[in-house]
C-alpha cells in the first residue's frame, strides 16, 4: 500500500522511540503516508496503524484531530485559513466568506476544477499579523480581500511559488 | 508524608496522592465527571477544578498531585467561578431532554447543574447534534447528550478489551465513535452504560420501561459463573427491570458482564412455567392445581420406587441451584434410597472422581490473582467462563504478570496470552510432553515454545496452574487432571480451580455429587454420575433446574433416555424441554424470584434474597423439595424458613477452607477410548450466552448459531460457501459456516448449548462435513 521508500521512512521513526511506545510515531508516519499518498484513505490510516501496531481507532482519532491530515482528496493549492480568536477578532470570517465567494466552495470543499480546497484551521502561531492563513509551506498574513484576488489570480495563471 | 489544607481543614497524605483523592479521605466532595477511580486520568472535563492557594489558576484536582504546605479551596469564590463557568459550557451542547433521557434521575450532570451551576447561561446559539451510532443490541446511543468525557473509551481500552471505541474529531466536532460502523462487543460492555456520566449511553432493553427512583433494589448474586458477582437487582412491582453491578472489591469490584446484566431478559419467555403442568396418558399437556401435581409427581415416584426399585431412580440439578436446594435436593433422593444425585452435566469423564477436591477451590482470593507473576490456565476461557475472574488475569498481567493458556483452539482474549493450542484431539499429549519438559528441565535446550513455557514454569517461584472449567468436558478429563497434578508437581507449582457454574462449589460441599454426602464425606456405596445416567437403564428421573437435551455433552442421548424412562419428574423454570419428556413439571423460582445462598470460586458464601413476586404459581425451589420430601414421609423436612435450611447446612457441611488440598489421591485411572485420530474432530463448547436455561431465553444476548472451520480445513474438506451440513454417528444439522484460523487442522467447531446441535456426537467424537446449498430459514433470519 506504501512504497519501499515510505516503509523505510516509517521504520526510522520508529526506531526513535522506544519499543513500547510506538504510537509516538504515528503523527510522523501518518504524514509520510498522506505526502505519498495525498491523502489518508480509511484503508491507509488502518495500514499505518497496523505498521505501528496500534488499534485502527487511535489512528482515525489523530488523523480526524489535526487539520494538516485531509481524509479527502485536495485541490492542488490548499487555503487554510485561521478561524482562531486573534484572528477572528481581525475578520477571518470575512477573508473565509470572501474565498468561499471567489472560488464558490464553502470551508472543506474543492473546486471543480482541482486547483483549490478551502478550510478553516485552528491557530498557526501568527496572531501578531492575523488575520492569515497557510498555504502550502508558507504563511501568507494581514489579509485583505484585494490580497487575496491577487494571490488567487497568480495562482490560477500557474504559478507555484507567490509572495 | 506531605501536610496539606483542604477547605481549613488538615490532612496528612502519602507524596503522590492527587487533590482528589485527599479530599475524598476527608469527605470533601468535588464534583467531576470523567475521573473514575478504576480509569487513568484524563482530566479533560474540567469539573473538578479548585483553587489552590498561589496558583495562578484553578487546577483539576483529579490530575493535580499535592504538594508540601498546599492550601486547597474547594468552595472559594474562585473555585465557584470556575464550576460555573465549566457547567456553563457543558451544557451549551447538551440538549435539556432530561424528562426523555433514561438517565435523568441517576444523572451525574444533573446533579452537578443543580448543586454547582449557575441558573443562567450566556448561550444562545444553536446546540451540536451528533448522528448515533448503532453499537449493538445491547447499549442505547443518543451521542448529542455526550460531554466527550472519554470514560467510555478509556474503559473499553483499559478494561473491558474494546479497541474500536475512540473520540474522534477536533473541539466542537469531537465525537465518541468508532471509526466505521462496528457493533461493540465485548462481554463487559454494559459498564459503559454506569459509567456514562450522562444519558449518552444507556441500557437498551431497560430503555422507557422506568424512571430510576421508581425501582426497589434488592442486593443479589450473580447465578451465571463461579466468580459470583455481587449485583443490584432492580425491580418495579412483579418485574426485574435491570440488574446493575453492587460495590465488592473482593470480588466483581463495580463491574458486571453483559451476561449478568442482561439475563434477566430471559425471565418472561414465552415457554416460563407458571403453573403446575401434569401429561395425560394421550401425552396432552394440562394445567392443574399444586395438589393434583404434587399427587402425581408422588404417585409417579412412588411407583418407580415400587416397580423399579430406588437404583433405578437418579436426580440430576442444576450447579446454579442455591446450597439449601442443592442440600434438599440431595436428601431428598438418598432419603429415597436413590445414591444417584449428581450436579454435573457438562461432564463426561467421572474416572478421577476420587481425586477431586472437596470443592473446585481457587484455593486463593481474586485479589490475590492480581498479583501472580505467571498463570497457566489449562483448557479454561475465561474471558467467557468467569468474566470478572477474567478481569483480575487482565489485571495481573497489567501488573507485569504472564498468563499462559493452554487449549484445543486459540482463544480470543482481551489481553496478552501465550497460547499453547494442541493438534486435533492431542489435548493430552501436549500435557504429557509439557509434564516431560518439565522433568527434563536442564538438560534441552530445544526452541520449542513448550520447552520455553517448562523452563519458565520451573524458574517461576510457585507458577499458579488454574484449571478451566472446559477441561473437565473433555472426554479424557481424568487423564488430563493427573497430568495437571504432575505438572504442578514438577514445576512447583499450585494448583486452583476454576469451577464450572456458579454454585459448582456449593453442589459439591452440599453432596450433590454421587460419591460423597454434604462436607465431603466419602459415601461407602456411591451412585452414578449424570453422564452414567443416560447409559444406565434408569425408570425415575427428578430434574431440578436442567434441560439435559442442550446442557449435557450427549444431549440427544440423554432426550432419549429421559422419553424412555417410566416417570420423569421437572421442577424447572422453562418448559419448552420438559415438555418432551417429562411427566410432571413443577413451576419454580428463577432468578431474583428465589433467596438463597451461593459459594463462589473463591470459597465465599453469599446470600440473596428474592427482589420480585414469584410469576403465577411458581414457588420457591426449596419449598417444593420440602413439600415432596415430606410428602414421601422422608424425616427431617418439616422447616419452615429458609433460615432452618440454611442452618441444616451450615450444620451438615460444617467449616471448609478457602484454601484447600486442590486433589486427593488419584486412582489408577482406566483406559478409556482414544480420541479417534485422523477424522475431523468436533470441537464445541457453552458459548458465553448459551451455557444456562435463563441466558439461553435472554433475547438481547442472543447469537447466531456458526460453526467454524479453519480456512485451510474447510478447503481441505471441500467446503465452500456460507453453510456445512454436518454429520456424526447421532445426528446431522445443517449450519451457517464461519471460517476462523482459531480453529486448529482436522476440527470443526460447534457450539453446545443450542438445541439444534444437541443431535449431534459430543464434542471430540468424529463428524464429517458436506457443502450445503442453503441454510435452513430460521438461522438465516438470525
Amino acid at each position: 500500500m506504501l512504497s519501499e521508500k515510505s516503509l523505510k521512512a516509517i521504520a526510522f521513526e520508529r526506531s526513535k522511540y522506544p519499543p513500547e511506545e510506538s504510537r509516538s510515531a504515528l503523527l510522523a508516519a501518518l504524514r509520510i503516508a498522506q505526502e505519498e499518498q495525498g491523502y489518508l484513505r480509511d484503508e491507509l490510516i488502518e495500514y499505518v496503524a497496523e505498521i505501528l501496531g496500534l488499534p485502527a481507532i487511535q489512528a482515525f482519532e489523530v488523523a480526524t484531530f489535526y487539520t494538516m491530515y485531509d481524509l479527502k482528496p485536495v485541490g492542488r493549492h490548499k487555503l487554510c485559513v485561521c478561524g482562531s480568536v486573534s484572528c477572528f477578532l481581525n475578520g477571518s470570517d470575512n477573508i473565509i466568506r470572501h474565498l468561499s465567494k471567489t472560488l464558490g466552495i464553502s470551508p472543506g470543499e474543492t473546486t471543480a476544477d482541482g486547483l483549490f480546497t478551502l478550510q478553516e484551521v485552528e491557530c498557526l502561531g501568527a496572531c501578531k499579523d492575523a488575520p492569515m492563513m497557510q498555504l502550502g509551506d508558507r504563511y501568507y498574513e494581514n489579509l485583505t480581500p484585494e490580497s487575496l484576488d491577487a494571490l488567487i489570480a497568480q495562482l490560477r495563471g500557474g504559478s507555484e511559488d507567490v509572495r | 508524608m506531605l501536610h496539606i489544607e483542604i477547605d481549613g481543614q488538615q490532612v496528612e497524605v502519602a507524596a503522590g496522592t492527587t487533590i482528589m483523592e485527599a479530599a475524598e479521605s476527608l469527605g470533601i466532595y468535588i464534583p467531576f465527571f470523567c475521573y473514575h477511580p478504576k480509569l487513568s486520568v484524563a482530566a479533560n472535563c474540567r469539573m473538578c477544578l479548585v483553587d489552590v492557594e498561589k496558583a495562578p489558576k484553578p487546577l483539576p484536582a483529579c490530575a493535580t498531585p499535592v504538594s508540601d504546605g498546599m492550601k486547597i479551596a474547594t468552595a472559594s469564590r474562585k473555585a465557584k467561578m470556575a464550576q460555573q463557568g465549566v457547567l456553563e459550557f457543558l451544557l451549551i451542547n447538551h440538549p435539556l431532554d432530561c424528562p426523555i433521557c433514561d438517565q435523568g434521575g441517576e444523572c451525574p450532570l444533573q446533579d452537578i447543574t443543580m448543586g454547582f451551576a449557575n441558573p443562567h447561561s450566556h448561550y444562545n446559539e444553536e446546540k451540536r447534534v451528533v448522528e448515533d451510532k448503532d453499537i449493538g443490541p445491547l447499549i442505547a446511543t443518543e451521542m448529542t447528550r455526550c460531554i466527550q468525557c472519554t470514560r467510555c473509551v478509556r474503559f473499553g481500552q483499559e478494561i473491558g478489551g474494546i479497541k474500536e471505541l475512540g473520540a474522534t474529531g477536533r473541539g466542537e466536532h469531537m465525537a465518541i465513535g468508532t471509526y466505521v460502523a462496528k457493533a461493540v462487543k465485548s462481554e463487559l460492555s454494559g459498564n459503559m452504560i454506569d459509567l456514562c456520566p450522562v444519558g449518552a449511553l444507556t441500557s437498551k432493553p431497560f430503555r422507557y420501561k422506568a424512571r430510576s427512583w421508581e425501582l426497589k433494589h434488592t442486593p443479589g448474586i450473580c447465578p451465571h459463573c463461579s466468580t459470583g458477582c455481587n449485583t443490584d437487582v432492580q425491580s418495579l412491582g412483579k418485574e426485574v427491570l435491570r440488574v446493575l453491578p453492587r460495590n465488592n472489591e473482593a470480588v466483581n469490584e463495580q463491574w458486571i458482564c453483559d451476561k449478568g446484566r442482561y439475563a434477566y431478559t430471559g425471565l418472561n419467555a414465552p415457554d416460563r412455567v407458571t403453573k403446575p403442568l401434569l401429561r395425560d396418558a394421550q401425552g396432552k399437556w394440562t394445567e392443574v392445581s399444586w395438589a393434583e401435581a404434587l399427587d402425581a409427581a408422588l404417585a409417579g415416584l412412588e411407583k418407580v420406587l415400587a416397580r423399579h426399585g430406588a437404583d433405578k431412580l437418579a436426580g440430576l440439578i442444576s450447579g446454579q441451584s442455591s446450597n439449601e436446594e442443592l442440600f434438599l435436593f440431595q436428601a431428598l433422593l438418598r432419603g429415597l434410597g436413590s445414591p444417584h444425585v449428581d450436579h454435573r452435566l457438562h461432564q463426561q469423564d467421572f474416572r478421577a472422581d476420587a481425586a477431586m477436591p472437596l470443592y473446585p477451590a481457587l484455593n486463593m482470593s481474586l485479589e490475590e490473582l492480581e498479583r501472580e507473576p505467571l498463570i497457566v490456565l489449562c483448557h479454561g476461557f475465561t474471558r467467557h467462563q468467569q468474566p470478572l475472574t477474567n478481569h483480575r488475569l487482565h489485571k495481573a498481567v497489567l501488573n507485569g504478570g504472564k498468563v499462559v493458556s493452554i487449549d484445543s483452539m486459540r482463544q480470543d482474549f482481551n489481553f496478552p496470552v501465550t497460547q499453547m493450542v494442541a493438534e486435533a484431539g492431542e489435548d493430552l499429549a501436549l500435557y504429557q510432553q509439557l509434564a516431560g519438559h518439565l522433568a527434563h528441565v536442564h538438560e534441552e535446550k530445544q526452541n520449542d515454545a513448550l520447552v520455553h513455557l517448562a523452563q519458565e514454569m520451573a524458574a517461576a517461584d510457585n507458577p499458579l496452574i488454574l484449571i478451566g472449567s472446559a477441561l473437565l468436558h473433555h472426554p479424557q478429563a481424568a487423564d488430563l487432571l493427573a497430568q495437571v497434578e504432575s505438572i504442578a508437581e514438577l514445576a512447583g507449582g499450585r494448583i486452583g480451580w476454576l469451577a464450572d457454574e456458579s454454585n459448582s462449589a456449593g453442589a459439591w460441599l452440599s453432596g450433590c455429587v454421587p460419591q460423597r454426602a454434604p462436607g465431603g464425606h466419602l459415601l461407602a456405596e456411591p451412585g452414578l454420575p449424570a453422564g452414567a445416567c443416560w447409559n444406565a437403564d434408569m425408570q425415575g428421573f427428578i430434574l431440578f433446574g436442567v434441560e439435559p437435551g442442550v446442557d449435557s455433552l450427549a444431549g440427544a442421548q440423554a432426550v432419549q433416555r429421559l422419553r424412555d424412562a417410566e416417570f420423569v419428574l421437572s421442577i424447572s423454570q422453562f418448559g419448552n424441554e420438559a415438555r418432551q419428556y417429562a411427566d410432571v413439571i413443577l413451576p419454580m423460582a428463577a432468578f431474583a424470584e428465589g433467596s438463597g445462598s451461593y459459594v463462589n470460586n473463591e470459597g465465599r458464601c453469599q446470600s440473596f434474597r428474592a427482589a420480585v413476586k414469584l410469576p403465577g404459581e411458581a414457588r420457591p425451589g426449596w419449598k417444593i423439595l420440602r413439600v415432596l420430601g415430606d410428602g414421601l414421609k422422608l424425616p427431617d423436612f418439616q422447616y419452615n424458613e429458609l433460615s432452618e435450611v440454611s442452618a441444616a447446612w451450615h450444620h451438615a457441611v460444617g467449616d471448609y477452607g478457602m484454601d484447600i488440598p486442590p486433589f486427593h489421591a488419584f486412582p489408577v485411572l482406566e483406559a478409556v477410548q482414544p480420541i479417534a485420530a485422523g477424522e475431523l474432530l468436533r470441537l464445541g463448547d457453552w458459548p458465553i450466552y448459551q451455557g444456562d436455561p435463563l441466558v439461553r431465553r435472554a433475547r438481547p444476548l442472543s447469537t447466531p448459531l456458526v460453526a467454524r472451520m479453519h480456512p485451510d480445513q474447510a478447503r481441505q474438506s471441500g467446503i465452500q460457501g456460507e453453510a456445512v451440513e454436518v454429520s456424526s454417528a447421532s445426528g446431522k444439522v445443517t449450519l451457517a459456516l464461519e471460517l476462523d484460523t482459531h480453529i486448529p487442522l482436522g476440527c470443526i467447531w460447534i457450539p453446545l448449548g443450542y438445541p439444534e446441535t444437541s443431535g449431534l456426537a459430543a464434542p471430540y467424537l468424529p463428524c464429517s462435513v458436506a457443502m450445503a446449498a442453503l441454510l435452513p430459514e430460521t438461522q438465516r433470519a438470525s
